[in-house]
């Protein structure tokens, strides 16, 4: 109940936007009704196609979230293609004009998304590549980190030689290193570490590459930031800590490190929106990203557009993820 | 652990260098159980640093720190001489409470919490019952009703209490006090000063460096008055207040009580 009152106004506003895409998404033509509205050859040829081995009509059909795509193409001597928009009850055909522009959008967006394709595509798989090199970026930073401030001249040498190396050369040329350079030299391929049976080894072995690759790069910047919050921690707290007999360890785990936490959230949002942007250099490794298939639309299509609404699905998981770290900001700020 | 000791804490010949700066010129200090002493004097006296120096907070550069007579710091020009094992040390610290001018609360854990963290996690006491002698310690400094909130919704005062009854959660024999109430706006002194003034009533042993003079000629046994790194006059209250002896202290206490 306390939750409800606390946030009233973007529980509303959520609860609006909700309901509104359920309804228009409820209201949105079916495929069959989208096709019913196809020119009379065209219906001709796709229920002749149900009886054929070989079809002649290429049928895509895309449904993104509130809108729908269907894309008719046959091939052979006489190509014809039909595109149309379904909207709230409505089929616009979307050959030229500015229908043809949105239906490109929606395809294009849905085709990002990585929608109808596993986790490893499009916005699913930027997601997912930084989420987890924020995770072990920042376990990895914290080892770092505590090796860094620590006495141990041997220790803290080593994490600063690593964090000196990893903040010293290009992203780009560390994920070359890990995907083409450390195979080459142990002798060994990325797809292997999957089944051979798995049809993805390739692009798996590919994504477990740049995820240690990001990894890696980011625990070295993970640890500037966590250094940097161990460090704001007021002196009285270790000395309170040692007065009350607290090991070093209990001191780090138990006092600074929790305070720390709430002063790195702001730098860990940056570094997670920074990781998400640099997360389009996979590209160069054949990762089905979102830049990697803008490009390919780019190429293949001919379609300038394509890069706008990539840089709007970059902007809205930007914002999105901008909004939750706000949020557990405010969460770890509840002592202050 | 042997109850028979003359003295509960003794240091001989105890000096500190920052660099070329001497802060502790040679101090000599035997306490007895149940004492309570209160050092005053000006500011970059050294009050604090020997303070710090008694619980390893600072690393003296040469003397002897006896704990219960027995040896547990002896220095001489930056190097340790002889020590008690590190174990042992660890077991005496704990036998040291402190209480700092800035009260170093931890203000990510509530009042309660504050109170019951060291000694489960230190004493291996269990948690319930370390919350319960939490709340009696709270209780005793007034503050019960504020368990759960956490340290930055209490005054200075009410911090200072808390963390009282931090350090007298780890069962101390002795409690180290380094101006606790320097911080603090003046209204809010009187309620640290009184529960200071009930532990020296019910017989802590108690280290106190202050500038409140009227504690310290009410509750101490015994006033230091350091200035430049010594102990420039010690006498009981009575001595010192009202028939100082160096010219050092006349002047200190012109200055202060005529403020």
């Amino acid at each position: 109940m306390k939750f409800l009152k606390k946030y009233k106004k973007p529980i509303i506003v959520i609860a609006i936007i909700v309901v509104v895409v359920i309804v228009l998404g409820a209201l949105k033509p079916t495929e069959q009704e989208m096709l019913s509205c196809a020119s009379p050859e065209m219906q001709k040829m796709i229920r002749e196609d149900a009886t054929r081995t070989r079809k002649r009509v290429t049928v895509t059909y895309e449904s993104l979230i509130v809108v729908n795509y269907l894309s008719l193409s046959t091939s052979g001597a006489q190509e014809i293609s039909e595109h149309y928009v379904g909207f709230v009850r409505n089929v616009y055909p979307a050959d030229e004009g500015p229908m043809k522009v949105v239906g490109q959008m929606v395809n294009y967006t849905y085709r990002m998304l990585g929608c109808g394709e596993n986790l490893m595509h499009g916005a699913k798989l930027t997601i997912l590549l930084t989420t987890l090199t924020v995770i072990f970026g920042l376990l990895l930073g914290t080892v770092l980190a505590l090796g860094k401030i620590s006495k141990n001249k041997i220790l803290s040498g080593i994490s600063s030689g690593y964090i000196f190396f990893f903040r010293g050369t290009p992203l780009l040329i560390q994920l070359f290193v890990v995907y083409f350079t450390v195979p080459g030299i142990f002798g060994f391929a990325w797809r292997d570490i999957f089944p051979a049976s798995d049809a993805e080894a390739v692009y798996k072995g590919a994504f477990t590459a740049a995820l240690i690759a990001f990894a890696l790069n980011s625990g070295a910047y993970c640890a500037e930031i966590v250094r940097s919050a161990i460090q704001s921690i007021d002196k009285g707290q270790y000395e309170a800590a040692k007065a009350l007999g607290m090991t070093y360890g209990q001191t780090m785990g138990l006092i600074i490190v929790p305070q720390s936490i709430r002063r790195m959230i702001p730098n860990v949002s940056n570094e997670f929106i920074m990781i998400l942007k640099d997360a389009s250099l996979v590209f160069a490794i054949s990762l089905m990203d979102i830049t990697t298939i803008s490009k390919n639309i780019m190429t293949s299509e001919g379609s300038y557009l394509v890069f706008i609404p990539a840089l709007v699905i970059y902007l809205v998981i930007t914002a999105f993820f901008g909004f939750i770290f706000n949020k557990i900001e405010k969460r770890f700020s509840v002592y202050e | 652990m042997s109850e028979n000791y003359e003295y509960i804490l003794k240091t001989e010949h105890v000096s500190k260098h920052f660099g070329k700066l001497e802060v502790l010129k040679d101090i000599n200090l035997s306490v007895k159980k149940g004492e309570v002493i209160c050092i005053i004097g000006p500011s970059g006296a050294g009050k604090s640093t020997f303070l710090r120096s008694l619980n390893q907070l600072e690393k003296i550069t040469s003397g002897k720190i006896f704990i219960r007579d027995e040896l547990f710091l002896h220095r001489e020009k930056d190097h340790t001489v002889d020590r008690l094992p590190h174990e042992k040390q660890q077991e005496l610290l704990l036998e040291m409470g402190m209480v700092f001018q800035r009260f170093n609360l931890f203000p990510h854990m509530t009042v309660l919490q504050n109170v019951y963290e060291a000694p489960v996690v230190v004493r291996k006491k269990k948690k319930e019952e370390g919350k319960a002698h939490a709340m009696e310690l709270l209780t005793r400094v007034g503050l019960a009703d504020k368990a759960d909130e956490y340290p930055s919704r209490l005054s200075g005062g009410q911090q200072q209490r808390v963390a009282i009854a931090r350090a007298l959660a780890m069962n101390p024999e002795i409690m180290l006090f380094d101006e606790p109430t320097s911080a603090l706006d003046p209204e809010l002194v009187g309620d640290v000063l009184n529960v200071m003034k009930e532990l020296a009533d019910d017989g802590m042993t108690m280290l106190v460096v202050t500038h409140e003079m009227g504690f310290a000629r009410e509750v101490a046994d015994r006033v230091l008055f350091m200035a430049d790194g010594i102990i420039a006059e010690e006498g009981t209250p009575e001595q010192i207040f009202t028939n100082p002896q160096v010219e050092r202290t006349k002047s200190f206490l012109n200055a202060v009580l005529e403020a």
